[in-house]
């Protein structure tokens, strides 16, 4: 007997190749019927026997297309409906987006195959997509994910693309993103007087090579914004895009050719080449230790034994790729802090002196993300995002959310996002930069208004940090007044513990929350960022917290780890003091430390003291300089032969007990790389004593401290078999996760 | 002035009470220093002649310490009430005189004060045309508190006012910024710098008064940002006429040893106090003629463009910074430095 019944399918099920492949899977099971894709995500309804048509169910669910991610579905008898065939219908906008949005896909194997081949269509033609790949959030300008809804419907697809999109058997059926060299997108090489030097696609892969061989700076415009390229063997190159750039040290990722080229000079595990070559395809951050090829590392990534990687994830790279004989650097095509550029004439005025030459296409890119850093722990390959951007962004699947409330929350403000609640799904937005640059505060702003407008829902909650100087604030405070929102702020690390207890789910527990960063704004009006939190039954209460010491000189202190130093340091300490400090600045300092009123708890100015005080860095050259150093100056570690630098109290540690020994291990000539083993093992253990004494059986992590992998790893050896930890694994650790955590707090928190 | 004519050393609460010793302080000491005809009616209050609209503006002085290189808390007293008076686009023509003295002051302190009063007034070309003298009790003051009130006659060219400041106006600085707080503070906090930097406290009513003769309404706006720094007034301002304030850093006039001393502490010279510093906003023609006249004057010798109004970001200030990229100049939320004026 026919039956008919309806499947919703709801998740990240838009613009990922669901509905040609219910149509072929429909197909095969001789099932009839129909599918299309609502606000909610894909509607089918089908005609058949019972069992087939459970057995039809079952294998969608089991096996959803490759980049699909269904976060629920369900099945349901209705009334029969007799149909002729199985349909795809067009998609209506029958009410208010509600389903996740697509990020962008690195680009499938199929497709670089078919770039590649001489005999094929798209034989070098760079933005070869189909269901499978290609830009998705780069190029929305509203929804649902179809052509017309994105920038690339300005170009209509030739007689064979279309033949491609609808024909069910083409692997491009229904591919919202088709195009090939005679209907789509094109790509001019041009000089920086905005000259056009090559345009044929035969020979624009070579020149380009060719020009990046002869040691030239080529800002090249990808799906996602422009990146800047050069010779990653060639230091002098190199030298020169730092220069032009005004980045002095801060490291650049480099892009090898292929995964074959990359394991030739490095050794990668098998989460690194997963990470790697996965649609997410994000930055790797890896060892260097054991490197053997003719990168110039010193000047890609001074003084540091670590290299952020990455492999051709667009048909523009991997065509470039397929001429280099040598890694590139890829950074993003910017100017000190400020946003990454997506377009092209604003390019060529801010780039013109940066890049000799630049790769251009006329695709409008709506969304600009940077490139995604990722980071494996060596010992249990724990994985830690730095920047959680391209690949990932925007949607935050991992949660159910009911409230009736729409919510906004504005995030932090050095590594801010966006978060927001309008319908069932929670969205989390690229990582947006420093909102003190102007640029990234108006890329910030319109991202916002972008959200509401999108899935045209005005926020009625506005969230905030606690910091009254926050850009993210005083918009928020804007956003509040025009919309008419409820304001709420939130301190700072209850934020990110909130953020933590999010991921996990864990406000039905009791947790202990450790959030150690650079700085937040205080309950107390002064300068926290060594916390810990007990949480229980929706509160959140300070149980201890880095003992305070003085917050001196305003943000400089935050620039210059030696002014830590200084604010920790010990009278036995002076010597060092007077080697770090000119006379004057010595006693202007030691004044003004005698009448400060501001304090703090930042275990984030504790690794900058302990990184001057080893002649690690005196002075910031970008921001978190000091505690990368710290971590890089240090290989592996042997638990048993560390040392304790400290106490804990029931109130929590003390900095100046730390330094103090690591100082006195100093003069004793202990070695740098002990003395910091001695340091992260003394966080690591003081932590999980703390947890001990104070009965808890769960730790919860945030923060920007705990992006040092090798105190994850030592917190992760040496817990207790009865104690649980949880760190982030689809947010960073870092302010990025401020704004999700502000949502999570507005929903759990008494 | 001789000291041992005065007959005592140090001022105390006798000289504040009315009788002997106040007569005494005030003949020997302040009419002295100050006679003229409106003064010397020595009435309850002056009687003076102003004719039309009048500029009327008040200001106390509290500063420690009184005495500071390249300047002292008396010739503040004056020359900043005379550049509050000239910043409403007036003449200034007279000033109150009040001192909170705090028992114990040193005559000779006093004298020093007074003396500088004189000068700057005469300067200025104001008169002291009216004051009062009181003395407070040891630990409820701090040496000397000083109020005075200045009153001018309007400019007969002068408009001023934020309405008529549209976008594409321009702002110019006469000079170095944040000179006075670094002074202030280097004296008072015992502080050191590379080398020494001396407050710039001077009066500003002539350059005022030549600018408005020649550009008349042309200039929108003076402003002189005292207390809070040149970003806290752009900021005021920015508020007022919802526009935005658009900066380059490298416009800026600022120099050496007190952008040394500034990152020596951590502090934005935007928001230090300056004393002989003001800014004006100008209708874009004017703006070379303007810089030239400022020039030519010895207290507008550094003058500069600093930036323009602009429709872009209303309420904000921005800045484009040396290092390239723009960067928002927060307003100031509590105080970068201590109380000074
Ligand atoms: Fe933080
Ligand atoms: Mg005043
Ligand atoms: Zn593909
Ligand atoms: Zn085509």
């Amino acid at each position: 007997m026919i039956k008919t019944y309806k499947i919703s399918i709801s998740g990240q099920v838009q613009g990922v190749g669901f509905r040609p492949y219910v149509y072929n899977l429909a197909h095969q099971f001789l099932i009839k019927g129909t599918v299309s894709n609502n606000e909610v995500g894909v509607i089918i309804f089908i005609s058949g026997e019972k069992s087939n048509s459970e057995n039809f169910y079952q294998k969608l669910i089991s096996f959803p297309p490759p980049v699909s991610k269904i976060q629920q579905s369900s099945i349901k008898e209705i009334e029969v409906i007799y149909f002729n065939d199985f349909k795809i219908i067009p998609s209506e906008k029958g009410g208010q987006l509600n389903l996740p949005l697509t990020p962008d896909f690195a680009i499938c194997d199929t497709c670089k195959t078919e770039i590649k081949n001489p005999k094929n269509t798209r034989y070098n033609y760079p933005f070869t997509t189909c269901v499978n790949c290609g830009p998705r959030w780069a190029i929305t300008q509203t929804f649902p994910f179809e052509r017309n809804n994105t920038s690339i419907h300005k170009f209509t697809m030739c007689k064979p693309c279309l033949e491609e999109y609808t024909n069910p058997s083409n692997r491009r059926f229904h591919s919202q993103t088709n195009t090939c060299k005679t209907c789509g997108i094109d790509l001019f090489l041009i000089d920086s007087e905005g000259k056009t030097i090559e345009t044929s696609s035969e020979n624009l892969f070579k020149k380009t090579a060719k020009l990046l061989l002869e040691g030239k700076i080529i800002a090249i415009k990808n799906t996602s914004g422009y990146l800047l390229c050069c010779n990653a063997e060639n230091s002098e190159v190199i030298q020169q895009l730092r220069t032009k750039k005004n980045r002095l040290n801060k490291p650049f990722a480099v892009l090898f050719p292929s995964l074959k080229h990359l394991e030739n000079e490095i050794e990668l595990n098998q989460q690194q080449i997963g990470s790697l070559t996965s649609s997410e395809s994000p930055i790797n951050i890896i060892s260097t230790k054991n490197y053997i090829g003719n990168l110039a590392l010193n000047k890609i990534a001074p003084r540091l034994n670590q290299l952020g990687v990455l492999l051709p994830y667009t048909g523009i790279l991997q065509l470039i790729a397929n001429q280099l004989s040598f890694p590139i650097v890829a950074t993003s095509g910017n100017i000190h802090g400020s946003p990454i550029i997506s377009k092209n004439n604003e390019a060529l005025e801010k780039l013109q002196h940066v890049a000799d030459y630049f790769l251009q296409h006329n695709l409008t890119i709506e969304h600009p993300q940077d490139d995604s850093v990722v980071k494996f722990s060596k010992k249990f390959q724990q994985k830690i995002l730095f920047r959680r951007s391209r690949g990932y962004a925007p949607n935050y699947l991992n949660i159910k959310i009911n409230s009736e409330e729409k919510i906004l929350a504005m995030g932090a403000h050095l590594k801010s996002t966006i978060a927001f609640y309008p319908n069932e799904n929670l969205y989390v937005s690229q990582y947006l930069g420093n909102l003190d640059n102007y640029d990234v505060y108006n890329q910030f702003c319109k991202t916002s208004e972008n959200f509401i407008q999108l899935f045209e829902q005005q926020p009625q909650v506005i969230l905030v940090d606690k910091h009254p100087l926050y850009q993210s604030t005083q918009y928020g405070k804007e956003l509040a007044v025009k919309y008419h929102s409820k304001l709420i702020a939130i301190q700072h690390h209850k934020a990110h513990f909130t953020a933590i207890l999010g991921e996990y789910n864990l406000f039905e527990e009791q947790v202990l929350g450790v959030v150690f960063d650079g700085t937040g704004y205080g309950d107390d009006t002064h300068i926290w960022g060594g916390e810990f939190f007990s949480y229980e039954n929706k509160s959140i209460k300070r149980i201890g917290y880095l003992e305070n010491f003085d917050w001196l000189l305003g943000d400089k202190m935050a620039k210059e780890p030696r002014i830590s130093l200084f604010a920790l340091a010990s009278e036995e300490m002076k010597p060092i003091l007077e080697e770090k400090f000119s006379p004057s600045e010595l006693k202007n300092y030691a004044y003004l430390k005698s009448k400060n009123k501001l304090k703090t708890s930042s275990v984030g100015r504790l690794f900058d003291a302990v990184a001057s005080l080893l002649n690690i860095t005196d002075i910031n050259s970008y921001e978190g300089e000091a505690a990368i150093l710290l971590e890089n100056s240090i290989l592996g570690y042997n638990l048993k032969d560390c040392t304790l630098y400290c106490e804990v109290t029931s109130e929590g540690f003390s900095g100046k007990e730390i330094l103090k020994n690591c100082y006195k291990d100093l003069q004793h000539g202990i070695s740098k790389e002990d003395i910091i083993y001695n340091f992260l093992f003394t966080l690591a253990s003081t932590i999980l004593k703390f947890a001990t004494e104070k009965g808890f059986q769960k730790i919860a992590f945030s923060g920007g401290v705990f992006q040092n992998t090798t105190l994850v790893d030592m917190l992760i050896e040496l817990a207790p078999k009865e104690i649980k930890l949880y760190f982030h694994k689809e947010l960073s650790p870092n302010d990025e996760n401020i704004s999700f955590g502000q949502i999570m707090y507005y929903l759990n928190i008494k | 002035m001789d000291i041992e004519n005065i007959g005592f050393e140090t001022i105390n609460l006798g000289h504040g009470s009315g009788g002997e010793l106040t007569r005494d302080l005030l003949d020997k000491i302040i009419f002295k220093t100050f006679s003229n005809p409106y003064l010397d009616q020595k009435h309850d209050g002056s009687i003076v002649k102003i004719e039309g609209e009048i500029a009327i503006s008040t200001d106390s002085f509290v500063i420690t310490p009184i005495f500071f290189k390249g300047g002292n808390i008396g010739e503040l007293a004056v020359y900043g009430t005379v550049n509050d008076v000239a910043m409403c686009g007036a003449i200034p023509k007279y000033l109150s005189l009040a001192f909170i003295i705090e028992e114990g002051l040193k005559v000779s302190e006093f004298i020093t004060v007074v003396q500088s009063i004189k000068k700057a007034a005469d300067e200025s070309g104001v008169l002291i045309i009216t004051g009062d003298t009181k003395v407070v009790e040891r630990g409820k003051g701090d040496k000397i508190f000083i109020n005075t009130t200045g009153f001018g006659t309007m400019h007969p060219k002068a408009n001023i006012s934020v309405h008529n400041i549209k976008e594409g106006d321009k702002i110019l600085v006469n000079g170095f910024i944040a000179q006075h707080g670094m002074a202030i503070m280097s004296e008072r906090e015992g502080l050191e710098f590379e080398s020494t930097i001396e407050s710039d406290s001077t009066n500003l009513n002539f350059l005022v008064n030549d600018l408005l003769d020649e550009f008349g309404e042309k200039i929108k706006l003076f402003r002189d940002p005292t207390r809070g720094g040149l970003g806290t007034v752009l900021h005021e301002i920015a508020n007022d006429i919802s526009k935005g304030v658009f900066l380059k850093e490298a416009f800026i006039p600022l120099e050496k040893q007190v952008a040394a001393a500034c990152e020596m502490l951590g502090l934005d010279p935007m928001y230090v106090a300056n004393e002989g510093v003001f800014l004006m906003i100008v209708d874009p023609s004017i703006e070379t003629e303007v810089l030239a006249l400022m020039r030519k004057h010895t207290k507008g010798k550094n003058a500069a463009l600093v930036g323009e109004i602009t429709s872009e970001h209303p309420k904000k200030v921005v800045m484009e910074s040396l290092i390239g990229g723009k960067r928002i100049v927060s307003p100031l939320v509590g105080e970068q430095l201590p109380r000074i004026c």
